[in-house]
C-alpha cells in the first residue's frame, strides 16, 4: 500500500469524526502552543539583550584599576595596553566617565535629568522620545573603533586633538538630536562646565530601540579632563581585541599585569573582563530558562499524547471489524500498522499546526503585554514544534497500531 | 488439484473437558473450475471450513495444499497475499467498510495489491459494471439496499480476478428474488472458469451446486455430484 493512499485514508477517518478528532487534538494543541510560547518569549528576550551587546561590539575588553593610595596609574596602564601588540589588540582607548554640565542654547543636561521621572509611558513601555542627559566619556582617537561606532558626519577625534588639548567633541546620534534637533551640530560650540567645545563629528545611530541608548553620548579627547574635571584621573580603558581567542589571551595578560600593579589586590583593585563572557553566560541562562519552563510545559504535551493513545485504542476497538475486512481482502499486518500510525501522526500533526497558530498569537500577545517586546516565534522553533507533535503521534500511536495489527482476521471479522 | 486438505482438525480448547472439534479430521479435494456447496447446520463446522480454506484461520492439525503450496508453512504476510490475489470473499453481512464509498470499497483489494490509481479505478469500475452498479459509485453502503450492498461486495471480490470465489451464506440476508440473482451470478462466474465454494445451511441452495459436500459435527458425511439446471 502506498503512503499517499494511507494518508488519504487517515485524513478521511479524521474528518469522518470531526468532533472527536478536535477533542483528541486539544491536548496536543494546548501543549504545543504553551511550549512554543514559553520558548519563544525566553528566546526573544535573550535576543534583545544580545542585540545590545552586539551594538557594543564583540571582543571588547573593559579594564579598570584603582589604587587605594590614590596613585595615578593612567600612563602605566595605557602603555601596557598599547604594548600588547597588533596581533592581540586592534584598538585601545581610555574610557573615563566625565561628570559635567553640558549646555547649548536652552538645552541643558542638568535640566534633562528631570526627564528620568517620565521615562515610562502609561502602558509601562520605555519612552525613547525623551531628552535624557547624555553620558560623557573621555576617549582617544580609537574610541570609535573600540566601541563599535562609525562616523556619520564630520570627523572622528584625532591623535592631534588629544596631543594638543583641542577643545572638541564627537556626539552620538541621540545626543546630537537631543541638543540640536534637526539643525547641523557640526562646528557648533557646546558649553561644558563653562568651557566651549566644538562639535566635529556625529556617530551613526547603532542602538535606536533600547531605553538607555548607547547613542546618547558625547566623547571628549581624554586630555580634556584637565579642563572639565581637574584632578580626577582616568582609570578605565577599553581594549578591542583582534578575535575571540585574542580576547581570552589579552584578558589573562591584562589581569596578571593588574595583579602585579596591585600586589594581588593588596594595594588596589583591578580587573579586565569582556562582554563575550557575559554573552556566553546570558546565552546559557536563556537556554536553561527555556529548558526548565519548556520542560514544565512539555508535561502537558505528554498528557496530550496519552490522550491520543487512549482515543486510538478506542478507535481500534471500534473498528475491529473494519480491520478484519481489510485483513480478509489482503491487507498485510504492516499495512494496518501504517494506517493507524499515520492516523495518529496526522491527528497530532494537525493538532500541532493549530497549536503553532495559537502559539504564534500567544507569543505576540505575551511579548507585547507582558515583556513589552515585539517577538515572533523563530522558524526553528515553529518547525521543531511541528516535528515534535508528529513524533508524539507516532510514539503514542505505536501501541494502538500494534494492537490493531495483531488481531486475527477471523476473530476481527466476528466482531460486531 | 487446486485445493487439497487432508486430515484437518480445528480444535478449540484442546485437552480441556470443554474441547470443541469444529473440524474433526476432514479431507477434501477441489479441482479448478468446480462449483462446490458446503452445506450443514449451524455448528456443523462449515464456517470454520471456509475460514481454513480461505486462509483466514490456520488448522490445528493436518495439511492444506493450495495450488500445491503448503499453506501451514506460509508467513502471515504470504497468507495476506494469497487472500488478496487468489481468493475473493463474499460474506453474509456484506462486510463493506461503511466510511468508504462504493468505488473505494471495490478499489480496496487493488490498493493492497499495489495497483496504480488509474488502472485501479478502471478495474474497479469494470467490476461494478458487471454487477450493474456502475452508476452508484459515489454512494456510501448505508445508502443502498441489502441486495445492492451484496453486489458491491461481489464486485470487490471479483475486482482482482481471483481464481477462487468463496461465498459464506451470500444469500442469507437477502430476499429470495435477490438471493437468486446472487446465485445466478455465482453460476455465471463459475461458467467463466472461477472455482466457486459456497457455504450454506440451506439445502435448496446447496441443490443448485454441481457438487455438494455435507458437514455434520465437523465431519464430512456426504460428498456427491449433482445434476444442475443452470440458466
Amino acid at each position: 500500500m502506498k503512503i499517499r493512499q494511507a494518508l488519504k485514508m487517515a485524513l478521511r477517518s479524521i474528518l469522518g469524526n470531526k468532533g472527536r478528532s478536535v477533542l483528541t487534538m486539544l491536548g496536543i494543541i494546548i501543549g504545543i502552543a504553551s511550549v512554543m510560547t514559553i520558548v519563544s518569549v525566553v528566546n526573544g528576550q535573550n535576543q534583545q539583550s544580545l542585540k545590545q551587546f552586539e551594538a557594543m561590539g564583540v571582543n571588547r575588553i573593559s579594564v579598570s584599576l584603582s589604587m587605594y593610595d590614590g596613585r595615578d596609574t593612567f600612563q602605566e596602564l595605557y602603555n601596557y595596553c598599547n604594548s600588547l601588540g597588533k596581533d592581540l589588540v586592534v584598538g585601545v582607548t581610555p574610557s573615563g566617565y566625565a561628570s559635567a554640565t553640558v549646555v547649548y542654547g536652552t538645552k541643558n543636561s542638568e535640566a534633562m535629568q528631570g526627564n528620568y521621572e517620565n521615562m515610562y509611558s502609561e502602558d509601562g513601555t520605555v519612552r525613547t522620545d525623551l531628552e535624557l542627559p547624555p553620558d560623557l566619556y573621555y576617549g582617544s582617537d580609537q574610541y570609535a573603533a573600540c566601541n563599535n561606532f562609525q562616523i556619520e558626519k564630520g570627523r572622528d577625534l584625532s591623535f592631534l586633538d588629544v596631543e594638543q588639548y583641542h577643545q572638541v567633541c564627537v556626539m552620538g546620534a541621540r545626543a546630537a538630536r537631543n541638543f540640536f534637533g534637526y539643525a547641523d551640530p557640526l562646528g557648533k560650540d557646546l558649553m561644558v562646565n563653562g568651557y566651549p567645545f566644538k562639535v566635529v563629528g556625529v556617530y551613526a545611530e547603532k542602538d535606536p530601540d533600547s531605553p538607555y541608548s548607547q547613542d546618547n553620548i558625547i566623547v571628549f579627547p581624554y586630555t580634556a579632563n584637565r579642563l572639565i574635571s581637574p584632578g580626577q584621573s582616568i582609570n578605565e580603558f577599553v581594549v578591542k581585541a583582534a578575535s575571540r581567542e585574542a580576547t581570552d589571551e589579552a584578558i589573562s595578560r591584562l589581569n596578571s599585569f593588574l595583579a602585579g600593579l596591585t600586589g594581588n589586590g593588596e594595594r588596589g583593585w583591578g580587573n579586565a573582563y569582556s562582554d563575550n563572557q557575559w554573552q556566553n553566560s546570558m546565552n546559557e541562562q536563556a537556554a536553561m530558562m527555556s529548558m526548565v519552563l519548556g520542560g514544565i510545559a512539555a508535561i502537558s504535551l505528554l498528557v496530550g499524547g496519552i490522550g491520543i493513545m487512549n482515543i486510538m485504542l478506542v478507535t481500534v476497538t471500534e473498528r475491529t471489524r473494519e480491520i478484519g475486512i481489510r485483513r480478509a481482502i489482503g491487507a498485510e499486518r504492516s499495512s494496518i500498522v501504517t494506517q493507524f500510525l499515520i492516523e495518529a501522526a496526522m491527528l497530532c500533526g494537525i493538532g500541532g499546526i493549530i497549536g503553532i497558530a495559537i502559539g504564534t498569537v500567544a507569543t505576540r500577545l505575551t511579548g507585547q503585554l507582558l515583556v513589552k517586546m515585539d517577538i515572533w516565534p523563530s522558524l526553528s522553533i515553529t518547525l521543531g514544534a511541528f516535528l515534535l507533535s508528529v513524533m508524539l503521534g507516532i510514539l503514542f500511536g505505536i501501541y494502538p497500531a500494534a494492537k490493531a495489527s495483531k488481531l486475527q482476521p477471523v476473530e476481527a471479522l466476528r466482531a460486531e | 488439484m487446486l485445493i487439497e486438505i487432508k486430515d484437518v482438525y480445528k480444535i478449540y480448547g484442546e485437552g480441556l473437558e470443554s474441547e470443541v472439534r469444529a473440524l474433526d479430521g476432514v479431507s477434501l479435494q477441489i479441482q479448478r473450475g468446480e462449483f462446490v456447496a458446503v452445506v450443514g447446520q449451524s455448528g456443523s463446522g462449515k464456517s470454520t471450513m471456509m475460514n481454513v480454506l480461505g486462509c483466514l484461520d490456520v488448522p490445528t492439525r493436518g495439511t492444506y495444499l493450495l495450488d500445491g503450496t503448503d499453506v501451514r508453512e506460509l508467513t502471515d504476510k504470504e497468507l495476506s497475499h494469497i487472500r488478496n490475489e487468489q481468493i475473493g470473499f463474499i460474506f453474509q453481512q456484506y462486510n463493506l467498510i461503511q466510511s468508504l464509498t462504493v468505488l473505494e470499497n471495490v478499489e480496496l483489494p487493488l490498493i493492497y495489491q499495489g495497483v496504480g490509481a488509474d488502472q485501479r479505478r478502471e478495474m474497479a469500475l469494470a467490476a461494478l459494471e458487471r454487477v450493474g452498479l456502475a452508476g452508484r459509485i459515489k454512494h456510501k453502503p448505508v445508502e443502498m439496499s441489502g441486495g445492492q450492498q451484496q453486489r458491491v461486495a461481489i464486485a470487490r471480490a471479483i475486482a482482482t480476478h481471483p481464481p477462487i470465489i468463496m461465498a459464506d451464506e451470500p444469500t442469507g440476508a437477502l430476499d429470495s428474488h435477490t438471493g437468486l440473482e446472487v446465485l445466478q451470478f455465482l453460476q455465471q462466474l463459475n461458467q467463466e472458469g472461477s472455482t466457486v465454494i459456497l457455504i450454506t445451511h440451506d439445502n435448496g441452495i446447496a441443490a443448485t451446486a454441481r457438487r455438494c459436500v455435507r458437514l455434520q459435527d465437523g465431519k464430512i458425511v456426504e460428498d456427491r455430484e449433482q445434476e444442475v439446471d443452470w440458466a
